[in-house]
């Protein structure tokens, strides 16, 4: 069974097979009976339950007191009616005063706990909130800007407009969009702590304070409908596991008639000379490490589909190669040893690959670097670059 | 309703925003406090480090205080609500109208703020209400936004309350 109840700006619905109910959105009601549907709700869903029940508030933006005593009463009433019952009340760390709050309830109950969902959530989490990931994503971004900064006219970058930038990262592609478009409003949403500090530091040097860094859940925002021009979210659909939930709050957030940019890679397509099979056999093997953790690198070329699929229109894909002849070969360089050590040095370990195939693997990484460095060579590492306009 | 940029100054608190508001306006439509703590929460925030959880937690507590206002009673006179700051605390001043037999009891609610069993009362108050009191919802305030509560009287049947929230550094 699943059933919903619906007002302008909240939303409960429980879903028995799970045994999760759900709050979301804005729930400030003036009395009890403006949410007494709700609150019958979740006394038939208790009913139902059988051991744990779920009370699911990460994606609760607002609650007043009012509906927090109404709901909180009903689970504790429950509890005490009943001992075989536990509820688990899930919360997210982004949006603090509900830890907060619900936290007091195990100390009333003890029936009741409280877990911070978003703390163990994605298979890929601990590589890209790592802050050895830095360095590799400031020259990234300026290997790539070198590209973007003339192909994001294209796709709707412009003067004046508010953007957001989801899985901002180290935050310089926010900065570089700053200073060469001016837009209104630039939010920059990451959830590493690690990286946003990182982010406002650089931004700060560069006099900028207008860039909103903002610690968030890709998949859970706190941003409100229907409020930005453009919304970038690059080099990060490809390490979601749950993608298309990504992608509905991209489109959430994104205006009507406004558009949504992601980029993305298709490792197995780096390439270089001298040394080309040693290359691709290693960047083969890429996809494969990335897919061992649900994590999609190949996805570049599949953007289109993933964007009709979310229901956009009017979608762009182009696709560019950032290589050793752009700038500086060591930058080139520098980032495929940053590769090297995260995914051979950390990811095929973790797999708990043998040392032989980490061997082989590294192998393909330093003849990349060869390629790169070498004064005849050529190394490459293509984008895949693609948006879609938010239907009015 | 009025916003002007300087309300009255307070002592190295610097003055974000005024608004003064007819209560007959103001409590026309309950969802008044909502938008009201949502906007305004937005436009104090955006400097802030991180101006969207600020936000978010700004508006929660404003909220309240606005609902609080609402709940007074009164249909006449005026709600003025001014918000400074001063380094990572900002400051809620709301004044509204009330009857003058009301005012001793927000006194004795925001005196309990500050007493040692404040936490047990707010436990307490979650665990048996069925709706949170004015009392509650102080504790709230202050248990959950760590924030500091001023009682002040007004000179009409007015009652001001003045809430520090050090939300700065809760969010970051
Ligand atoms: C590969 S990096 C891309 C960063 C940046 N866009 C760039 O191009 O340099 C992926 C980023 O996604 C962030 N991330 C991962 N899961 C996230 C989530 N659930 N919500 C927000 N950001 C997330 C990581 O912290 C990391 O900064």
């Amino acid at each position: 069974m699943s059933a919903a109840a619906l007002s302008p700006s909240f939303k409960t619905a429980f879903d028995a097979n799970s045994q999760v109910f759900s709050l979301a959105g804005v729930i400030r009601p003036r009395s009890i009976d403006e949410i007494a549907d709700s609150i019958t709700m979740l006394k038939h869903a208790i009913d139902d339950v059988r051991g744990v029940l779920y009370l699911d508030v990460k994606r609760l933006i607002q609650m007043n007191n009012t509906a927090f005593h109404a709901f909180v009463r009903v689970a504790l009433d429950a509890c005490r009616a009943r001992s075989d019952l536990r509820v688990v009340i899930v919360t997210s760390s982004v949006v603090g005063w509900t830890t907060r709050m619900f936290g007091h309830l195990n100390e009333i109950e003890p029936q009741i706990t409280v877990e911070v969902y978003d703390s163990t959530f994605y298979p890929g989490q601990s590589f890209l909130e790592d802050t050895s990931f830095i360095p590799i994503l400031r020259t990234q971004t300026k290997m790539t800007w070198r590209h973007e900064r003339s192909i994001l006219q294209r796709h709707g970058l412009r003067p004046g407009i508010a953007m957001a930038d989801v899985c901002c990262g180290i935050g310089d592609f926010a900065v570089l969009v700053q200073k060469e478009f001016q837009p209104a409003r630039i939010v920059a949403l990451d959830h590493s702590k690690a990286s946003l500090a990182y982010a406002r530091e650089v931004a700060a040097n560069f006099g900028i304070t207008d860039i909103e860094y903002t610690y968030g859940d890709a998949s859970e925002m706190l941003l409100e409908d229907n409020q930005f021009d453009f919304v970038s979210c690059r080099h990060s659909l490809q390490i979601f596991n749950e993608r298309e939930l990504l992608l509905k709050e991209l489109y959430r957030i994104c205006k009507p008639g406004g558009r949504v940019y992601i980029t993305n890679e298709k490792n197995s397509h780096c390439l270089g000379e001298p040394r080309a099979q040693s290359i691709q056999w290693t960047y083969n093997e890429v996809a494969k490490l990335f897919s061992h953790f649900d994590m999609d690198v190949e996805l570049g070329p599949k953007s289109r589909r993933y964007l009709a699929e979310a229901g956009f229109d009017d979608i762009l894909v182009e696709s560019f190669m950032v290589t050793n002849l752009d700038g500086d070969p060591q930058d080139f360089a520098d980032v495929i040893t940053a590769w090297e050590n995260v995914y051979a040095g950390e990811m095929a370990v973790r797999r708990g690959d043998p040392p032989e195939f980490i061997e082989r693997f590294r192998q393909g990484f330093r003849d990349h670097i060869f390629a790169a460095l070498h004064p005849k060579g050529y190394a490459g590492w293509p984008i895949w670059v693609a948006s879609g306009r938010k239907p009015t | 309703m009025i916003v002007a940029n300087n309300g009255p100054a307070e002592a190295a608190f610097e003055p974000l925003l005024q608004l003064e508001m007819e209560m007959g306006t103001f409590i026309s439509e309950w969802q008044h406090c909502d938008h009201l703590s949502s906007y305004l929460a937005r436009i104090i925030s955006h400097n802030r480090t991180d101006p969207v959880r600020h936000s978010n937690f700004f508006s929660s507590a404003l909220n309240e205080l606005l609902e609080v206002s609402f709940r007074s009673g009164a249909s006449s006179g005026q709600v003025v609500l001014a918000i400074f700051r001063h380094g990572p605390v900002e400051q809620i001043k709301i004044t509204f109208p009330c009857a003058a037999e009301q005012i001793p009891f927000y006194r004795e609610a925001v005196s309990k703020v500050d007493r040692s069993d404040a936490r047990a009362r707010y436990l307490d108050s979650i665990s048996t209400d069925m709706a949170p009191s004015r009392d509650s919802i102080l504790l709230d305030l202050a248990i959950n936004f760590d924030a500091s509560i001023r009682f002040e009287e007004g000179p009409s049947p007015a009652v001001t309350l003045v809430v520090d929230l050090p939300l700065e550094g809760l969010v970051s």
